[in-house]
């Protein structure tokens, strides 16, 4: 997967490009203020995405300590109610924590630094075939079979068919 | 605008009592320049005549994919026009002096016939029409390809046109100078280690260099979105900012890659004369391989991504704000796989 431009690089462009190229084209106040609210939701996407995972996960083991915590401040209450919240208690408040995601800055560096070790691995080899040494052709051949799955999954993940926009 | 093309019109058309444009409008396509068509109303001799016009207009330097000179195409385009029978647009001439236009411009002929040529593939509404218009591009571009570079380029505009600094005096010379740009180029466009398939390539070019051929005049963006049609002929070959000496095999290869990344058909016609290879060899008399037109299809690859990703990468580093950038990274992300295809990938699907 590409780690440049970041998802949040494009979510910005598309807000910038809204509004630099598009909005002053744009003739209708109506439509005009329709670009105003993609705008927001783009950056609402944009404000979520790098803690929406990690919320989520929070909050999930937060309501599971909630469930239980309910449930033993009723004490000896009796009545169906009571019964009810602490069945919850033991059923959905028993539930597992979930692990909370790792975070990703330093994977994506990391990811990076080993993207580029492995470019650089690839100069070395060529000044290493072109002197003969048919070692090095089979050296090639393990990045190219790890690079020809990334570049196969990125194309079905982030490309769209049907040709060029604008092209004709 | 409008006033500046008719202070423009008015230089070239001193006799014209009368000069109105009209219908003036931004048209979509033409990634590399900005480009608007009118119609000029232009009344000489007591006579009103229609020009129907297109401004071709430099972007701003630093949002430019490829750096090319209005001047240079404004003379292909008139050499081409005069000296061969290779349908293009009148170019009327060129404006570098920023003041009239906001950057370098030129005005030619807004060339008659349909752009849409997806509508020759797939079922679409010209499909009856796309044998007998591939079949002239082939002739059109074999005409091109054959014709004496002096000829077409008596000033050797086009020896290194974009400064890159390409040697034309022999075929090793061109191959080894263009792969040099290719590799001290590299480090201007490696915005993510995916491109590191662009380093795979260039060192794949550079180890298998196939046999020699003589140079030619290319139009340097032979591909599907860069002709016009009408009643099954090829109205005009357009956009020929990126034309420089060449090898004739490079128009041939990155129309390969174009149709794929295009979704079209353009080298599968004519299929009367079995696909646009076989029928190039026929009119050329050569016997240009499949395997060289792969090697080529990789080369000619590498001349338009060598500009193009420096124009991702300078977006990336935001130099500029630009959308256009993250489209073209998008779209061109589908030649990768063909690009592994031809440097022997093993496993690449079909």
């Amino acid at each position: 997967m590409m780690t440049n431009p970041t998802l949040d690089d494009l979510l910005e462009g598309l807000i910038v490009s809204l509004e630099n190229e598009i909005m002053p084209h744009v003739s209708s106040p109506k439509a005009h203020v329709m670009c105003q609210m993609v705008q927001s939701l783009i950056q609402e996407v944009r404000q979520a995405l790098p803690v929406y995972d990690t919320y989520v996960a929070q909050e999930h083991n937060e309501m599971t300590q909630v469930l239980r915590d309910v449930a033993a401040a009723l004490g000896d209450t009796t009545g169906p109610e009571a019964d009810r919240i602490r069945a919850r208690a033991t059923t959905l408040g028993a539930l597992a924590n979930v692990p909370m995601p790792a975070d990703q800055a330093p994977i994506r560096a990391a990811h990076r630094e080993l993207g580029y070790a492995l470019q650089d691995c690839m100069t070395d080899l060529d000044v290493l075939q072109r002197a003969g040494n048919t070692r090095a052709d089979t050296a090639l051949q393990s990045i190219r079979a790890h690079l020809l799955p990334r570049i196969v999954r990125d194309v079905e993940t982030l490309t769209m068919a049907g040709g060029m926009a604008g092209r004709g | 605008m409008e006033q500046s093309i008719v202070t423009f019109l008015e230089r070239i058309l001193p006799d014209a009592t009368s000069i109105v444009v009209e219908d003036f409008q931004q048209i979509a396509g033409g990634f590399s320049r900005e480009t608007f068509k009118c119609d000029a109303r232009v009344t000489r001799s007591g006579k009103e005549g229609k020009m129907p016009l297109i401004l071709r207009k430099d972007p701003p330097d630093v949002e430019a994919i490829l750096h090319t000179d209005r001047s240079v195409e404004h003379n292909l385009i008139e050499s081409l026009r005069l000296r061969t029978t290779i349908p293009v647009s009148q170019s009327y001439g060129f404006e570098m002096d920023p003041k009239h236009f906001g950057e370098p411009a030129m005005i030619i002929e807004r060339a008659s016939g349909s752009g849409q040529t997806s509508a020759l593939f797939n079922g679409g509404s010209d499909e009856d029409q796309a044998e007998s218009v591939i079949k002239h591009l082939c002739e059109v571009l074999v005409e091109l390809h054959k014709c004496p570079i002096n000829k077409i380029d008596p000033n050797g505009e086009l020896s290194d046109p974009f400064h890159r600094g390409i040697k034309i005096d022999s075929w090793d010379s061109f191959m080894d100078s263009t792969i040099e740009f290719f590799e001290s180029s590299y480090p201007t466009f490696n915005f993510d280690p995916i491109l590191m398939i662009a380093l795979d390539a260039i060192y794949t070019l550079r180890r298998n260099k196939p046999r020699a051929m003589p140079l030619a005049v290319v139009h340097g963006d032979f591909n599907p979105a860069n002709f016009l049609y009408k009643d099954g002929q090829v109205s005009a070959l357009i956009d020929w900012e990126a034309s420089r000496v060449g090898d004739p095999r490079e128009d041939l290869g990155w129309m390969v890659l174009m149709d794929v990344v295009s979704n079209t058909h353009v080298m599968d016609y004519p299929k009367k004369e079995g696909g646009f290879l076989s029928y190039y060899n026929k009119l050329t008399g050569g016997d240009i391989t499949p395997e060289e037109l792969g090697y080529f299809t990789l080369f000619g690859t590498m001349q338009i991504a060598v500009p193009v990703q420096q124009f991702v990468s300078r977006r990336a580093n935001k130099e500029y704000m630009l959308l256009l950038p993250y489209y073209v990274a998008q779209s061109s992300m589908g030649a990768f796989p063909a690009m592994a295809q031809l440097m022997g990938y093993a496993g690449v699907p079909a």
